[in-house]
């Protein structure tokens, strides 16, 4: 039955972090409209930090997010370290870098089990599957609630980590910790098979649906590249990280308070899809093999492979942190004060920070005056490099689906904005026009 | 008959809401009390008869006022949680800059995405009958207000500040390190965590009620720290409690 | 401080020649001693470790962790005795069982502890003995060894060689002297010595020399304190009572206080604590906890009516400065501070510090020409019988009649069907489980058999829950406490009652009473009063009261709203006592009321002749524990919910906080 009219006016969609709504209008059988538009209110934070201190900006940016908190934080520190020319020591790396696993995990873990997986099997929440389905959701927690005592133990908390600071850490676990978190780790890999089965069993209720895109992440000859690496994209390849506006390209639209991003085509996609197109052969091993049960390999232009990317990264960001572990106590791990605050010296200059967040390359660009203060600041958010990609995917998928009912349609759209696990209000930034 | 428990969100980053989620198997227990009948980032599911809103965020806009008023007509109890909902948080940082000077380059058609003005709690905007405060909520004290409003009595807040729990803890004052804390003049019920972590109290939590604030800031000053920056660390959170409007 | 000797002997049972055996262990075997005690897994081991570029008490795991060159510590070892925070006991709703927190009995031994701190813990041990014992504290006191070490390094904060508390001869098991690549151990208990002999190697006798040196040790400790007193210390209780009223000395000490209250909760002889109901969240288990509080914090004095009776920071600041120097020293005979100097090193506008302000206050003195000498020392008499009850008896609401808008009462019968056993004028603390407990004055007599009353205006979490409770709903009971009216005392004697407000509730144990054994007592006139005509509680009673011929009643209201029927008197409760005539002599005023009614009050009857010891009044303050140890009800030296609430005007006129 092809519906020659379609309405969809999903406001505010649901199981996602910030506001989105979704426009659509077909008049005999020609689409007219099709939007994904964000009202958010922008919240200014690249004002706000000029005038504040080195001291203080990874406090402040933290705050733009509370899901990809350590993101944000990682990725200040970074831009501030890189403006005064500050290192970290190698154990230092390596913490945060288990820093960064645990967040992918905590964040993966709860878009694949609360706001994918209702859709998955039918329902409006993770809520109802509590009685329906006790032991997938219990596993979901267990899940969820490791990847956040990880990020408990080595940040302080998930939200808003404390113990990142300029320099390194207030304060770092002991090895007998450390050892205990990497049991953890080890008794969540049995719980991840389940859940890759789980997903298996009901990936068909993922759209087959593809739309040839750009992708663009970090990358690096070591490892999976999340805390350090270059630019690549799969159009044009690498690209040092302070050149990164020349890939990100932010513009107004009017019908978005979110900025929008493009490169070489109209739009590029970031995400863990876009990492595993571009990293692959990096993943671990158990993540490699859960991959091929899917069959996502490079280069998939499949959007809603975005959430199976994540379970693979999942795999990978648990087995890695073992590794990182098992580096951490093979080298010793150095004591250091309680209270620690690393002497910096302060300077002027303008760093790039960038790290991979959940759910895509993130870019943190400070300027400081000789004082530290920060006199000029740039945010780029991996959501405002989608939001032109997840637009332009709708516009390809609407007539793809004319033959389904509003229902079917109005929830496949809202699937493919899901698929992205977007973070609005921290793509709502901040919003300057400048007068062109 | 379990009450009805409905999420909101304004302008924030969602924290707040997510340590709700990171009740884990909590969750789940809570549950047993309340039913859950709006909570747009985890269900799809919407109703407007709920007894208890939950309001996350700041007021940022005038268009963010009706639906605040809409909330409140709604619910039998309204409650702020994070400091963006209860003080207006890291967003009244902003309100010491000039809101032309954002506005300066807006033209035509462009305008509209300026509606803006002081970042506000949603207490300048609405009655609210209890807070969470903090940035983000502590989860024992979310549970524990949940569980105050269940048995039908005032949350227990309290009064004093933030160096009570420093030193139940027996942390190493942040002045005795060479650092500078806002702690003093801060409200408790954190149990002094970023102190715990090995930093200082940033003041999230907000002002006491009976803030001396001129004894700490000269305790500031005394310690090291310019007069511009003792003033400059009072600005990060309470910029709506010291008027800034 | 000789009494501290004896109690000493009392607790430990050591004899004299084990204290006169010093002993003496190198540093390697001292180490090796340590070691086995942590390696004992039945042992809990603390030492003092670095924090920060600080000291703390904390557990061992090795000797190397041990500091004790150290100067001072953050906290002091009180918080092993009296924890931070402390479950008294669990309570399940569903089943309406209760049970008590099951007690720590690991055997503890505490290694570091300085002379100051140990005799700090005597203070402690005689606060929590006083009356009753708390059995919490007792418990962990009682299983813990401590082994001191004479100060090495002094904080320069320290005036413990002032307060006589930089060297002690006991309270300790062990003793340690650093001398160079030894350490002197004196014994001082059966269990050191016999803790020295299960765990240590290699320890011989002190010789002479050692001896010698370890005295010359402890008489350089005297000399290394920074701070210094301009007037011998035992001046310090009357300096505190002379300069009580000088509120501008205070204003301009207290002005930078920021309320955080550091100068309390690091101090080794603060005890003050709150106490509160934590449900789980399955809303059917409760825990009733207690955690430390401070008197400097701004709510520390306020109760459920929102009044705080020291609202103001001059006036907490000054209780702290009477409690430690006159209050204690009045009630137990010591000056309540060792010297230790936490108070002043955490205070950062630095006003804490006892040295600057009693020197202060002595050279104030001397430019007011005033004459202080040491006070006498004060006749103490601590008795000790039994424990402290902290768990409520259950009971069931059997009869709930509501009075007014506000007030109603309840009638509660003990589930185990005993007599409450109160004296009229006592106040017995009820549990809402879950919310938390509330001191009430029980407002029946105790010859009314079976049953107890209640009167409970709802103004706080515990009475707002109450007044939804139901008849056959459970409630907690503790008590009775408080002193209570003493009615043999008063019989034969004549009596006026005032009663203002709710003040009737706690005024009618003790009325009814005298009308149960009317003959026993005088002439009798109740004289009642209140806001509004449909404030009036217990109406039918009070109308029947009007028509006994051998009782004088009278009532009156402030005023009278239109839609209010009222035939009575208009006007304060002052109106009505020149309506009664009574011979001064023989007068016994018994009032209770609202804070501000007292004043008036008192002063008609002092217009009328009546002497001060004849005037006896009931006062109401924040009382959590009951039993006078968490300071809530503190007036001056007096616990209102032990001492009172039923005071003779005489005793307490002279005290400003009181009325």
């Amino acid at each position: 039955m092809k519906n020659d009219n379609v309405d969809i006016d999903v406001h505010h969609v649901t199981r996602v972090e910030g506001h989105g709504n979704i426009y659509v209008n077909v008049k005999k059988g020609i689409v007219e409209r099709c939007e994904w538009n964000v009202p958010e209110a922008p919240r200014f934070f690249e004002a706000m930090v000029v005038g504040r201190q080195w001291s203080e900006l990874h406090h402040i940016t933290s705050r733009i997010c509370g899901i990809c908190s350590i993101g944000h934080t990682l990725a200040s520190l970074k831009a501030t370290e890189s403006a005064m020319g500050i290192s970290i020591s190698e154990q230092d790396l390596k913490l945060r870098k288990l820093a960064l696993h645990g967040e992918n995990l905590q964040s993966h873990v709860l878009h694949l089990g609360f706001l994918v997986l209702p859709d998955l099997l039918g329902v409006g929440s993770v809520i109802p599957l509590a009685s329906s389905n006790p032991e997938e959701v219990k596993t979901v927690f267990r899940l969820h609630r490791t990847a956040n005592e990880m990020s408990n133990l080595i940040c302080g908390r998930t939200t808003h980590p404390q113990r990142l600071i300029p320099g390194g850490f207030s304060k770092i676990p002991s090895i007998k910790e450390l050892k205990d978190l990497r049991k953890k780790m080890q008794d969540a890999i049995p719980d991840l098979q389940a859940v890759a089965k789980l997903f298996k069993s009901l990936a068909s209720k993922l759209p087959d649906f593809t739309r040839e895109t750009e992708f663009i992440a970090l990358t690096s000859p070591d490892e999976y590249a999340l805390y350090d690496g270059q630019l690549a994209s799969t159009d044009t390849g690498k690209t040092p990280v302070n050149e990164y506006l020349s890939f990100t390209n932010e513009y107004i639209v009017p019908t978005s308070t979110a900025k929008w991003a493009k490169h070489v085509r109209d739009s590029y996609m970031v995400g863990a899809l876009a990492r595993l197109n571009i990293n692959y052969d990096k993943l671990s091993p158990l993540a490699k093999q859960v991959a091929e049960m899917f069959g996502l390999k490079p280069v998939c232009h499949n959007p809603f492979m975005n959430n199976i990317a994540q379970l693979v990264e999942v795999v990978h960001s648990v087995e890695d942190s073992i590794r990182l572990i098992n580096e951490l106590e093979n080298a010793g791990l150095q004591p250091q004060p309680d209270y620690n605050k690393p002497d910096i010296k302060v300077k002027a200059g303008r760093g790039v920070g960038a790290v991979e967040v959940p759910r895509g390359i993130l870019f943190h660009d400070y300027t400081y005056n000789a004082k530290g203060i920060c006199t000029k600041a740039n945010c780029v958010i991996p959501t405002n490099q989608n939001h032109a990609n997840i637009e332009l995917d709708m516009k390809a998928l609407v007539p793809k689906l004319l033959d389904k009912t509003q229902k079917e349609i109005e929830l496949s759209l809202e699937m493919l904005v899901r698929a992205y696990d977007p973070c609005i209000s921290c793509s709502t930034h901040y919003v300057k026009v400048n007068f062109v | 008959m379990k009450p009805k428990v409905a999420f909101f969100d304004f302008a924030g980053c969602e924290g707040d809401q997510l340590q709700v989620a990171n009740l884990e198997e909590e969750l789940l227990t809570l549950l047993g009390q309340v039913e859950v009948v709006s909570f747009r980032e985890v269900m799809k599911e919407h109703s407007d008869n709920y007894d208890i809103a939950f309001i996350e965020g700041s007021c940022t806009r005038l268009q963010d006022e009706d639906r605040l008023k809409q909330i409140r007509k709604n619910a039998k109890i309204v409650v702020a949680i994070g400091s963006c909902a209860t003080i207006g948080g890291i967003n009244s940082l902003r309100n010491y800059k000039e809101l032309d000077e954002v506005r300066r380059t807006v033209y035509g058609e462009n305008a509209k995405l300026f509606d803006t003005y002081a970042a506000r709690p949603i207490d300048a905007v609405i009655t609210v009958d209890a807070y969470v405060h903090g940035c983000p909520i502590d989860r024992d004290e979310f549970l524990q207000v949940v569980k105050s409003l269940l048995l039908g009595k005032r949350p227990d807040i309290p009064t004093y500040p933030v160096c009570v729990e420093c030193k139940k803890n027996e942390n190493v004052c942040a002045f005795e390190r060479g650092q500078y804390c806002v702690g003093t003049v801060t409200r408790a019920g954190c149990n002094s965590c970023c102190v715990n972590q090995g930093t200082i109290c940033w003041g999230c939590r907000g002002l006491v009620d009976n803030p001396n604030e001129n004894s700490h800031k000269e305790v500031l000053i005394k310690f090291g720290l310019t007069v511009d920056d003792a003033i400059g660390k009072f600005k990060l959170y309470f910029g709506w409690q010291e008027g800034k409007r | 401080m000789g009494t501290y000797a004896l109690l000493w002997q009392d607790i430990c049972g050591f004899k004299s020649e084990v204290r006169r055996k010093m002993k003496i262990l190198s540093k390697e075997d001292f180490s090796e001693f340590v070691n086995s005690l942590v390696n004992d897994e039945s042992l809990n081991v603390i030492g003092v470790k670095s924090k920060g570029n600080k000291f703390a008490f904390g557990p061992l795991e090795s000797a190397n962790e041990l500091r004790l060159d150290y100067d001072v510590t953050l906290l002091p070892p009180k918080k092993y005795f009296f924890p931070q925070r402390e479950t008294l006991f669990t309570y399940s709703l569903a089943n309406g069982q209760s049970a008590k927190n099951p007690a720590e009995t690991k055997a503890t031994v505490i290694i570091g502890v300085h002379p100051y701190d140990i005799v700090a813990l005597f203070h402690m041990d005689e606060i929590f003995r006083e009356t009753k014992s708390d059995p919490y504290y007792f418990e962990k006191r009682n299983s813990t060894v401590i082994i001191g070490v004479n100060i090495q390094k002094m904080s320069k904060w320290n005036f413990s060689p002032f307060m006589g508390c930089a060297t002690v001869d006991y309270g300790y098991d062990l003793m340690l002297t650093d001398l160079g690549n030894r350490y002197a151990i004196s014994v001082g208990s059966q269990k050191g010595g016999e803790l020295l002999a299960k765990y240590a190697k290699n320890v011989t006798s002190a010789l002479t020399r050692d001896i010698t040196l370890v005295g010359q040790k402890k008489r350089e400790i005297v000399n290394m304190s920074n701070q210094k007193f301009d007037f011998p210390t035992d001046l310090i209780p009357e300096l505190l009572k002379k300069t009580y009223g000088e509120s501008g000395f205070w204003e301009e000490h207290s002005e930078k206080c920021l309320a955080c209250g550091s100068c309390v909760l690091v101090c080794p002889t603060c005890y003050c604590f709150d106490v509160k109901d934590n449900p789980d969240l399955s809303m059917e288990n409760v825990e009733r906890i207690r955690t430390w509080d401070g008197c400097l914090l701004e709510d520390f004095a306020k109760i459920a009516s929102g009044e705080n009776f020291r609202p103001t920071r001059p006036t907490r600041y000054r209780h702290r400065y009477f409690k430690k120097g006159k209050y204690l020293f009045d009630r137990f005979g010591f000056i309540s501070c060792v010297g230790c100097g936490r108070c002043s090193s955490n205070c950062l506008p630095n006003i804490a510090n006892p040295v600057d302000l009693f020197n202060d206050m002595y050279h104030e003195s001397l430019n007011m020409g005033l004459h202080v000498a040491a006070a006498a020392t004060p006749e103490v008499n601590i008795q000790s019988e039994g424990n402290i009850d902290y768990v409520p008896r259950l009971a069931t609401i059997v009869r709930k009649e509501q009075m007014t808008a506000n007030e109603t009462l309840f009638e509660i019968k003990l589930d185990d069907s005993s007599e409450l056993g109160h004296k009229p004028g006592q106040f017995a603390e009820i549990s809402v489980f879950g919310i938390g407990e509330a001191p009430i004055s029980i407002s029946s007599p105790p010859t009314k058999k079976g049953t107890f009353e209640i009167c409970v205006r709802k103004l706080g979490n515990v009475t707002n829950k109450l007044h939804t409770l139901k008849v056959g709903d459970k409630v907690g009971v503790r008590g009775p406490f408080g002193n209570g009216f003493d009615t043999d005392a008063l019989k034969g004697k004549d009596l006026l009652f005032v009663a203002g407000g709710l003040g009737i509730a706690p005024l009618r144990s003790l009325f009814n009473y005298v009308l149960d054994n009317r003959k026993d007592y005088g002439h009798v006139v109740l004289l009642y009063g209140c806001k509004e005509p449909r404030e009036l509680l217990f109406s039918e009673e009070m109308q029947a009261v009007s028509r006994r011929p051998d009782v004088d009643f009278k009532s009156t209201v402030n005023w009278c709203p239109d839609n209010e029927a009222w035939g009575g008197n208009i006007g304060v409760i002052t109106t009505l006592i020149p309506q009664v005539s009574f011979d001064p002599d023989k007068i016994y005023a018994i009032v209770c009321g609202p804070p501000v009614m007292y004043k008036y009050v008192i002063a008609d009857l002092k217009g009328r002749k009546v002497p001060d010891d004849h005037i006896i009044v009931s006062l109401e303050r924040r009382m959590k524990c009951g039993v006078g140890k968490c300071g809530h009800c503190q007036i001056n030296e007096i616990y209102v919910c032990k001492d009172g609430p039923v005071f003779n005007y005489s005793k307490i006129k002279g005290i400003p906080e009181a009325l």
